[in-house]
């Protein structure tokens, strides 16, 4: 449902898992009432983002996978 | 009756079309989501071509017979995973661990679920173990053991790089992968352990030691400040008690001291008193007693003196008396010896005077006689013998005395025979007593001329005279 997807992007998650490249990593996104994970990948391929930072879903694809970037720079 | 069946018949619809609704009507619960397929229907939330509506968290209108409703639990599930796998270095383990997973919530997982497990939910964890036993050994083969057992960051990112997209496919999340056990039965992990075990254990014995030796320390430190303590305490309690007997004592005495003061100053008093009483007393005694006695004294001794002064004229005018009377007596005795001492020398005189003339008288008998027996030598000697005999027999018959019992064997002319015998021998006794006599006077001629002179043996006649 393209409801579904659009609701997806641009919501905020907590990363439980290094996102960065060659690695599978994990967030965790409120969602439907709850919080679910998705794995996810870096939206710009260099990045690497450690457990704990704050980042936005930047793309989804179904079923579970984000592409996501921090939220803030710093 | 028209109005109740109308009534009647409206509630029977009501109750038919409640019944109908129910059969139509399809909740599904918060756990589970409705797969709902068959007749044309509404996609609802899914794209066109999936052909199988699904719906979660509420109810739907379903109709019997046309449609078909399936219910896919989204619980969490559980798989036990227990493989046997080898480490990059090689080293063979076996590992226990659990799998937690769950269909996802999301329309494409439930949709990518629905289509693989409707049929057969049940054997879900079967299908996830093998999934995921084939996965972990590759894990596995790509980390050491000192990898697994320290940074499970690590394994839980190569397992969600291995399995996540896979499970994805199969419209499932992985909420959990838990190692339980990993069992090592060459000895690995308990080798490596070793030495950080005996370093430990080394560090904690120096540490322990360390702290025992504080501790000693301490403790003897606090042992020794405590008896310091105590002998500083006990010292000042020593002076203290000294000090609280001192003045004890001294209160103890002050009662008896007082007391014996008084006590004193009573006894000089008394013996004051006693001295003048004793002074008075002697006074007493002197006129009372000594005066009477001295009086007394001088008498007796005067007396005395007057006696002894008599007796003593007494015994010298005694004296005199008896020497002039031993004086007299001496002269009567002397006087009286003297006459007796002449009187016996008379009597003396005349009995020796007496004497001689006996004597001379005998020895003119015995010259008369010694005449005769130079005359008749055998006819004095008979005369002598008769004179005799009784004698003689008498010794004769002496043989016999001694004899107890004699036995005459002759009868009275053998005891007749026998005297005649001794008779006889007193005859030869005659013979040889006249031989005896010859010889004597053969031999006795020179003596006998001086025995004729002085025959007669004098006697002396002591006389004792009394001076």
């Amino acid at each position: 449902m393209t409801m579904d997807e659009a609701s997806m992007v641009g919501l905020m998650g907590r990363v439980t898992g290094a996102v960065g490249p060659g690695l599978v990593g994990e967030v965790i996104v409120r969602v439907r009432g709850g919080a679910e994970h998705f794995l996810a990948y870096p939206s710009s391929a260099k990045d690497r983002i450690e457990p704990g930072t704050l980042v936005m879903v930047m793309e989804y694809l179904p079923p579970r996978t984000v592409y996501v970037s921090a939220a803030y720079d710093s | 009756m028209f109005i109740g069946m109308i009534a009647g018949a409206a509630v029977g619809a009501v109750l038919v079309l409640i019944g109908l609704f129910k059969l139509m009507w399809r909740v599904a619960e918060p756990n589970e989501a409705l797969i709902i397929s068959g007749s044309k229907h509404k996609m609802e939330g899914l794209e066109a071509g999936m052909g199988f509506r699904i719906v979660t968290g509420r109810g739907t209108l379903v109709l019997p017979g046309m449609q078909a409703v399936r219910k896919l639990s989204l619980d969490l599930n559980q798989t036990e995973l227990s493989v046997d796998c080898v480490t990059h270095q090689g080293i063979p383990l076996k590992i226990r661990g659990v799998v937690i997973f769950k269909v996802g919530d999301d329309f494409v997982s439930i949709a990518n679920a629905a289509r693989r497990f409707l049929d057969q939910q049940k054997r879900v964890s079967e299908r996830v173990h093998n999934v995921f036993a084939g996965h972990l050994r590759s894990i596995v083969g790509g980390l050491t053991v000192e990898d697994m057992i320290r940074d499970r960051d690590k394994l839980t990112g190569q397992t969600r790089a291995a399995c996540g997209t896979e499970m994805e496919k199969l419209g499932l999340i992985v909420d959990s992968l838990q190692i339980h056990e990993i069992e090592d039965p060459t000895g690995y992990i308990k080798n490596l352990a070793m030495p950080h075990a005996a370093a430990v254990q080394r560090d904690a014995r120096i540490a322990q030691a360390e702290a025992n030796r504080l501790a000693t320390e301490a403790e003897q430190q606090a042992a020794a400040r405590m008896a310091e303590a105590t002998r500083d305490s006990e010292i000042l309690q020593a002076g203290y008690q000294a000090e609280r007997d001192n003045a004890a004592a001294k209160a103890q005495q002050a009662g008896p001291l007082a007391e014996a003061a008084a006590k004193q100053e009573v006894v000089v008093q008394e013996t004051r008193v006693a001295e003048l009483v004793a002074a008075r007393r002697e006074q007493q005694l002197q006129t009372d007693v000594r005066k009477p006695a001295d009086a007394k004294a001088y008498e007796k001794r005067t007396l005395a003196e007057a006696e002894r002064d008599a007796r003593i004229s007494a015994a010298q005018a005694k004296a005199k008396e008896t020497e002039l009377a031993a004086a007299a007596e001496a002269t009567a005795t002397q006087v009286t010896g003297e006459a007796e001492a002449a009187a016996r020398q008379a009597k003396g005189l005349a009995a020796a005077e007496a004497t001689r003339a006996k004597g001379l008288a005998e020895a003119e008998g015995i010259k008369a006689r010694a005449a005769a027996l130079a005359e008749n030598q055998e006819a004095v000697i008979a005369q002598q013998l008769a004179e005799q005999w009784p004698e003689i027999v008498q010794a004769g018959a002496s043989a016999f005395g001694n004899v107890d019992n004699m036995v005459v064997l002759n009868g009275a002319d053998g005891m007749a025979d026998m005297f005649a015998k001794a008779l006889t021998m007193g005859g030869t006794g005659l013979g040889l007593a006249r031989q005896l006599l010859s010889s004597m006077n053969q031999n006795a001629v020179p003596a006998g001329g001086s025995a004729g002179v002085n025959g007669v043996p004098v006697e002396k006649v002591q006389v004792d005279r009394e001076s």
